[in-house]
């Protein structure tokens, strides 16, 4: 059986009239940095909601080592060691730093209904186990010093890393990441080169998304570029580079995308 | 507000403890009537505050917890500490069925679903369905507590039946606060999607909190049914139900903020007999007041603690 790998065939994904994502088809492979390029509106974090079962596309399959995830609901496919993040940041917003990347430890608990009544030696355990995970998160994501904070009174890019930090927590085999350097600054954006590659060092597969067209060429194995829910190109960093195709449709759409 | 916390609960509990033997029987009944009214809305902040959904019917497990005492008791003879665990798990199983279909729905439609369920419990109770609900007139003449072949027929044994209830909801609020399904319950009430999305089972822990807040609500019926020796429809009417939601909405999702929401609507116009009349026409005015002014309530949640040994030097902590 394939390991670790995700293998999209033909995957569409249709809003009324709008084909979003059109017959898209690409394969990850385990230990790649793999990046989804393309001009906004691309349909790019749709592929991503299909995927992670945010949305069910119409047609095609999703295979996530060999077992077809189309369909799946998203705890589901986290369950299964896929988990993400979101371009605009989905974060616990009054609740603490601690309190947000313990959420990614939900699954890994072993704590059962009950013991949200009745406390046992075990449940102890199980949540210092937890706890003590988070805070290996906040060491490794530098986040300690904001552990009690609301994570809503934070900046932008420490929020960003909270969020990859939650989803970190969950011990993912397969990390996706929507954007993860929009609205970061050129250094935090190195730091999150940085973290990226510690993180695929942990064995982690990284899939990410983004706009910023230096990160993506500094950061990914291979790429693939769409355009109009369509794959226009696909290819290693260099290739993808010299691509007309490419150029052509990132050319054309460069007055509109600073978002 | 931590360290006041701190000394304050000790406070509340000593006082709390003491306080039926420095009361006539008059003020011995309105402090009963604080407690049992307190365990309710504390069970609706579970579903309305922890889980933040839109429940407008916790008068109907409230009802079901003290019919299932006053008709266990009454028609089949049982002891009113027998009854118990049947007025929890009846209420409970209740709040699991009826919630299995509609947790899905957005905030407004389960508004108004809720209240249609607790209309029709209404209706139930005053028709008589299968003959033992006692119709408009209720069921009254209960018997009075007893335990291990004590009489406890003194309000005193009542109010620390009550004060006993109160205790055991606060230590599973406590208890839920810092385990997994109290999380869980937190972060679908921040936000859905993202909570779906870090693997966590929404539709699973909106109903476990149904079923725990109508749980703890049947408990509180239990004591109702005991107090008034008698329980009757109009005391479940959705109008109560409306009262507890306002109460966790303007006390604010924490437990001083229900207790003092309670105080002001039940005790205060003890006190102040001329206030009866007044109370909703003030509570209003506080509702609007509060809504505007904070939203997030008078007293406003806390989110379950963090433990300390994450807490560095040099926090930005709050
Ligand atoms: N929930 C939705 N309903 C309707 N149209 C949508 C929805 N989500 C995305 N779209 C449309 O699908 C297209 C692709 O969007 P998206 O995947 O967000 O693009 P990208 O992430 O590449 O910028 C856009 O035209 C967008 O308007
Ligand atoms: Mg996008």
């Amino acid at each position: 059986m394939a390991h670790n790998e995700l293998i999209l065939t033909d995957v569409t994904k249709r809003f009324g009239g709008l084909t979003a994502v059109d017959a898209l088809s690409f394969k990850v492979e385990s230990g790649q940095i793999y990046g989804i390029i393309g001009p906004n509106g691309a349909g790019k974090t749709t592929v991503f909601n299909c995927i992670t079962g945010i949305y069910k596309s119409e047609e095609g399959s999703v295979l996530w080592r060999g077992e077809e995830i189309r369909g799946m609901t998203p705890y589901q496919i986290v369950d299964r060691g896929i988990v993400r993040t979101f371009q605009t940041i989905r974060l616990f917003g009054q609740m603490s730093v601690a309190e947000n990347i313990m959420s990614g430890r939900h699954i890994k608990s072993a704590q059962k209904w009950w013991h949200g009544i009745i406390p046992t030696p075990g449940k102890k355990r199980d949540e210092l186990e937890n706890w003590k995970n988070v805070e290996e998160q906040l060491d490794f994501f530098k986040l300690s010093e904001f552990a009690a904070t609301p994570v809503g009174s934070l900046p932008y890019g420490i929020q960003r890393r909270v969020e990859i930090a939650r989803a970190m927590a969950v011990e993912p085999t397969l990390l996706i990441l929507d954007e993860p350097a929009a609205g970061l600054n050129d250094k935090e954006t190195l730091e999150l080169l940085e973290t990226i590659f510690k993180i695929r060092d942990k064995g982690v597969t990284v899939l990410l998304i983004e706009h910023d067209m230096d990160m993506v060429m500094e950061v990914t194995d291979y790429l693939t570029v769409i355009n109009f829910g369509k794959k226009i190109a696909e290819g290693t960093p260099e290739e993808i580079q010299k691509n007309p195709a490419v150029i052509e449709a990132y050319l054309g759409s460069e007055d509109d995308d600073d978002e | 507000m931590k360290e006041l916390q701190k000394f304050a609960y000790p406070v509340f509990f000593v006082v709390m403890a003491v306080l039926p033997h420095m009361l006539d029987d008059r003020w011995q009944a309105v402090a009963i009537t604080f407690l049992i009214f307190s365990v309710v809305a504390l069970s609706q902040d579970i579903i309305l505050g922890k889980s933040g959904m839109f429940n407008m019917g916790q008068a109907l497990f409230f009802g079901m917890g003290a019919y299932t005492t006053a008709i266990l008791s009454n028609e089949y003879g049982w002891s009113i500490i027998a009854t118990i665990p049947l007025a929890i798990i009846i209420p409970a199983l209740f709040g699991i069925l009826l919630a299995g279909p509609i947790v899905h729905l957005r905030g407004d439609y389960l508004l108004v679903v809720t209240i249609g369920f607790n209309i029709v419990f209404v209706q139930v109770l005053q028709n008589n369905l299968g003959g033992v609900t006692g119709g408009p007139n209720g069921i009254f003449g209960l018997d009075s507590l007893s335990f291990l072949g004590y009489d406890l027929m003194s309000q005193i044994s009542v109010y620390y039946f009550a004060f006993i209830v109160l205790l055991l909801t606060l230590w599973v609020m406590h208890n839920l606060a810092g385990s997994k399904p109290g999380r869980a319950m937190h972060y679908l009430r921040e936000d859905q999607l993202a909570a779906e999305s870090i693997g966590i089972n929404t539709r699973v822990y909106k109903i476990f909190a149904f079923g725990l807040g109508a749980g703890i609500a049947g408990l509180a019926g239990t004591v109702f049914a005991v107090q008034y020796s008698a329980v009757s429809p109009e005391a479940f009417e959705f109008i109560q139900s409306v009262l507890f939601f306002s109460i966790v909405l303007v006390g604010g999702s924490s437990v001083p903020g229900v207790l003092l929401g309670v105080f002001v609507m039940f005790v205060l116009p003890e006190i102040f007999r001329e206030f009866a009349t007044w109370r909703y026409f003030i509570f209003g005015f506080a509702m609007i007041a509060a809504m505007i002014m904070r939203p997030r309530g008078i007293w406003p949640a806390t989110f379950g603690k963090i433990p300390k040994f994450l807490i560095k030097e040099n926090n930005h902590g709050a």
